[in-house]
């Protein structure tokens, strides 16, 4: 009996999770409860705070920074997640079957990945200069622009949009070149037998056999694309005119820069909030949608 | 409750760590100190030198010092560091942290040191660096580097355009005038560089541009925002005409890439202090103070050695480093190896001080300036919303986005709400 | 089959490459110029000699044989600890029916959504409870185990054929034994996707190092590279100079588990 107990999935599940769950417990979810408590709080970080309740919320309701950098959010991420995932799909389709020069071209695009944000923000700020960019030398050349890209507020939303692409294209490549690896051959041969051409097998083998791999890349990249920060803090800061204050770099103003660390972490569980919906809605889509062989 | 549980973790985590600081403490009557900063290269060395000379004459004291990496991160670390129990004894941080610092009870008051100790001469010090220190009847933190702006000019450009170089009592308009000849848009070529990223850089050109024209950025009593007056519409108004109607202003957006244009010929003049000069190797360059309207106020950005509390035993021994450190003699040591300003009037009276304008061409020029920083920016917690306010109201005119009045007014009422919350 | 001399996706596939490796570009070239060259408008795209000298003088300005060892000490630990942990749960995850299963799931997956500017200063405070601020285990312990690996993994243990696994489980084998000789040698392009993945996240990790380190000998490369960006002077040529060296690691990390892509294929023989 005990035996069976022990050598049940219900043990061995659990023995197979517990050190991750400790882990994220220690590292991942007592933090959040703490950070939970913080929004509670009118504190700066360095005097004693004070218990607001849901003040922060309220003050929320009515910031327009606030609102606006949520749209800026969401915004950026309908455009984000389409592009990089629907871009890495197209890359790696192309570099995936037997070509001259893969190797070089999976480290091209890798290489955006494996470089400092530090170091992308300073090129990118050049390539992208108003006057002296290449970016615009180049349009100017096929007579499009002068663009301002991060100086002209209408612009620079895109401009982030495009360099983030640009910085995790890369990322997503592997990804589906993993899980390209994963697709048996016969698979693929037995549709072609099967009289399917290449858009067929295309659309009825690889694509749904990939379709895990999208799952996982789009709620992974939604994630990221709502919590954009590093790349915008190299290069806009937010700005101009607010015009990249996302909802991460007004948190991290209001956190760091201005010292309001509990109203930042109302923030912060806003974001959360959205981004559980998010998750979820892709979630449940997904589980419905994706094909698993098991 | 929940406060209690929360005091609870933190005295647990300030026990847990041992209550020394960085793993310093006292052993066998040595006082052991760690000092925190940013610096690399030849302030780092010169720093490090200034340690050892003070560890071989101090034997009772011992000084560690510690790179925390980059400044602008500061802040944030040691307000990290404090809140985990385990801090330095000395940091170096930016001067409008000053008044922030001064609500961690942590940070060392050294007002009552100053008036117990006269050897520390601190009139001596410019007044825009004890301006930034006092913070109310506190003062938080000893002087560590003082920066003025001037007008620095490519002398090659000036040549080409035959026009002048400037004098002392240039007015704004001789200087639009100048930017304006000094613009070639087929060359890219331009007459004044801004720095336009509604960060304090953004801001702090604007304040000095506002005090000349006879302006303040807030009312005496520091309840109101005061940016929005005549003089300041009149600052704002000359920053759009040159940006907006001349066009005679490279806008940079926050990552220096000014220098770079200046030092590559393509920028006329600029508003600068001396930690860009030797980023100019390749053009020869004057400088002169800046032009003025009412007067040729500059602005002053010091920043600071501020002390935290580790106890009597060590309190006591960081305060003997900074006033062996901060001593005229060697003030002037460290500014001859790194070229920085002195942080002392009397530096310029040390026998060593001819040595020191000899090394770095044009430096007395800043040095003349410092007596220009008359005004300060206002010391209060709320400083950086403040300037955050400001700085958009200053990029949306110089975008040609909104017109200087109305800009200011904006800000102006958003400062006004911001003083009133006021913490 | 081919009518083309060379593949028409090539036509594609270059300007993607060029783009792509810009800043590859731009950062070798800056790293062998003058300072004053890195400085220059337009770029100075060819340099006037090879200033090799910019490497060892980078290298000199800092001690940086001390940050890529402290870099690749938390680095090969995270990345440890990632495969083991991730390998696991994602398994239990994906394959055990176990009571609560779906709840602690997606508490899990709640901790990837919370920007990590939120919960630093309470992980800082945890961190500094168990006693490692100031050293490398403040960088490796919190990034032992992540949520996303986790989610990487159970999202590929899923589409492995279940037949392989009931197959051995009827021969005998214990849970642990099916993860380890079926469905492991099955997943190695999972695993040296989050090999890489967390290799790239580790050693390019800033903020958290920039906290949780004050001393320079247990810095990492990415916070001794931060040095050289002080708020009062930008030595481009040196920063670029550590810039490329602290690339190349991962390049290679990248080039070398890419072959392994490409031999897991071979090796796996999957019979679908």
């Amino acid at each position: 009996m005990i035996r069976r107990i022990l050598g049940s999935d219900h043990a061995a599940g659990w023995l197979f999770v517990l050190p991750a769950v400790t882990l994220i417990f220690v590292f991942g979810i007592l933090p959040i409860g703490w950070a939970l408590l913080l929004s509670f709080q009118q504190n700066d970080l360095l005097t004693s705070p004070t218990w607001v309740g849901a003040g922060n919320y309220r003050a929320l309701v009515h910031d327009p920074v606030f609102r606006d950098s949520i749209r800026r959010t969401i915004v950026y991420t309908l455009l984000f997640v389409p592009l990089s995932v629907g871009g890495a799909l197209g890359v790696a389709l192309l570099v995936h079957r037997p070509i001259r020069f893969s190797r070089f071209y999976r480290t091209a695009v890798f290489v955006p990945v494996a470089t400092s944000t530090v170091a992308t923000g300073i090129i990118f700020n050049w390539l992208l200069d108003p006057t002296y960019g290449i970016a615009n030398y180049v349009l100017g050349k096929v007579g499009l622009g002068p663009y301002g890209f991060f100086q002209d507020p209408d612009q620079a939303l895109y401009a982030i949009v495009a360099m983030t692409v640009w910085g995790w294209l890369g990322f997503d490549v592997i990804i589906y070149l993993a899980a390209l690896q994963g697709i048996p051959a016969d698979l693929i041969e037995a549709a072609q037998l099967d009289g399917a051409g290449r858009w067929g097998t295309f659309r009825h083998v690889v694509l749904p056999l990939l379709s895990p791999a999208t799952l996982f890349l789009i709620v992974w990249s939604t994630i990221n694309a709502l919590q954009v920060f590093d790349e915008i803090y190299v290069t806009t800061r937010g700005g101009p005119l607010h015009a990249t204050t996302v909802l991460v770099y007004y948190l991290y103003d209001q956190a760091f820069q201005v010292f309001h660390a509990g109203y930042a972490a109302a923030v912060a569980e806003v974001l959360f909030a959205i981004t559980l919906v998010f998750s979820i809605a892709q979630l449940w889509i997904g589980n419905r949608r994706v094909h698993y062989s098991s | 409750m929940r406060r209690v549980l929360l005091r609870a973790v933190l005295a647990a985590t300030v026990i847990a760590s041992g209550c020394g600081g960085s793993g310093s403490s006292s052993s066998g009557g040595k006082v052991n100190i760690v000092l925190w900063h940013g610096y690399v290269d030849v302030e780092g060395n010169a720093l490090n030198d200034a340690a050892k000379r003070f560890n071989a004459t101090h034997p009772k004291i011992h000084v560690t010092v510690q790179n925390y990496g980059n400044a602008d991160y500061a802040l944030q670390k040691v307000l990290t560091a404090i809140r985990g129990g385990s801090y330095p004894d000395i940091v170096y941080l930016y001067g409008s942290w000053a008044a922030n610092m001064a609500r961690t009870p942590k940070a060392v008051d050294v007002a009552p040191l100053i008036k117990d100790d006269p050897s520390i001469n601190w009139d001596d010090f410019w007044p825009a660096e004890r301006q930034a220190v006092t913070v109310g009847p506190k003062i938080i933190g000893v002087p560590a580097l003082v920066d003025n702006l001037a007008l620095v000019y490519n002398k090659k450009l000036f040549d080409q355009a035959h026009i002048p170089y400037p004098t002392p009592d240039w007015t704004w308009d001789d200087f639009r005038n100048a930017a304006k000849q000094l613009t070639d848009t087929g060359a890219k070529q331009f007459g004044w560089a801004y720095v336009a990223d509604a960060s304090e850089d953004t801001v702090w050109r604007f304040d000095a541009l506002l005090w000349q024209a006879g302006g303040d950025i807030l009312t005496p009593d520091q309840k109101h925002a005061a940016f929005n007056s005549d003089a300041g519409v009149k600052a704002a108004t000359l920053l759009q005409q040159m940006a907006t109607v001349d066009h005679s202003v490279y806008l940079d957006n926050g990552n220096g890439n000014y220098a770079n244009l200046f030092n590559s010929g393509k920028i006329g003049m600029l508003f600068t202090g001396p930690w860009d000069l030797s980023g100019f190797p390749d053009v020869d360059y004057g400088i002169q103070i800046l032009p003025g309207d009412q007067n040729h106020n500059t602005i002053s950005g010091p920043d600071q050695w501020v002390m935290l509390d580790n106890g009597d035993d060590r309190r006591s021994a960081a305060w003997t480093f900074l006033k062996w450190f901060t001593a005229p003699a060697e003030a002037m040591r460290w500014s001859i190896a790194t070229g920085d300003l002195p942080i002392r009037a009397s530096q310029t009276q040390t026998a060593d001080y001819p040595k020191y304008t000899a090394k770095y061409k044009g430096i007395d020029t800043f040095v003349q300036n410092e007596q220009n920083a008359v005004k300060a920016r206002p010391v209060l917690p709320t400083y950086n919303e403040i300037s955050q306010a400001m700085g958009q109201a200053i990029q949306a005119v110089l975008l040609g986005k909104a017109e200087p009045k109305a800009a200011l007014d904006q800000a102006a009422q958003q400062v006004d709400q911001i003083l009133a919350q006021g913490s | 089959m081919r009518t083309w001399p060379f593949s028409p996706r090539h036509v594609v596939l270059l300007p993607i490459a060029a783009v792509m490796l810009i800043p590859l570009v731009w950062m070798l070239v800056t790293s062998v110029e003058t300072l004053s060259e890195s400085r220059h408008f337009p770029p100075t795209l060819v340099p006037s000699g090879i200033h090799w000298e910019n490497y060892p003088n980078a290298l000199d300005a800092a001690p940086f044989g001390r940050f890529f060892a402290n870099s690749f000490i938390v680095t090969l630990a995270s990345v440890a600890g990632n495969l083991v942990f991730c390998s696991l749960a994602g398994y239990a995850f994906a394959r055990l029916r176990f009571f609560g299963r779906d709840v602690v799931f997606i508490v899990l997956l709640a901790t990837l959504m919370v920007p990590f500017q939120v919960t630093m200063i309470p992980t800082f405070l945890i961190v500094q409870h168990l006693g490692l601020v100031n050293s490398l285990g403040a960088l490796i312990a919190p990034n032992l185990v992540t949520p996303f690996g986790i989610f990487l993994l159970r999202q590929f243990f899923r589409t492995l054929p279940v037949e392989l696994e009931e197959a051995a489980r009827i021969d005998g084998c214990s849970r642990l034994g099916v993860l380890l000789r079926v469905v492991l040698p099955l997943s190695m392009p999972a695993l040296a996707t989050l090999g890489i993945v967390t290799f790239l996240w580790t050693w390019n990790d800033f903020l958290w190092p920039l906290i949780a380190i004050s001393s320079t000998d247990q810095s990492t490369v990415q916070l001794g590279l931060a040095a050289f960006q002080g708020a009062h002077q930008t030595r481009w040529t040196l920063l670029m100079a550590g810039n490329v060296m602290a690339l190349a690691p991962m390049l290679l990390v990248f080039v070398f588990a890419q072959r392994w892509f490409v031999q897991s294929l071979a090796s796996t023989g999957v019979k679908g």
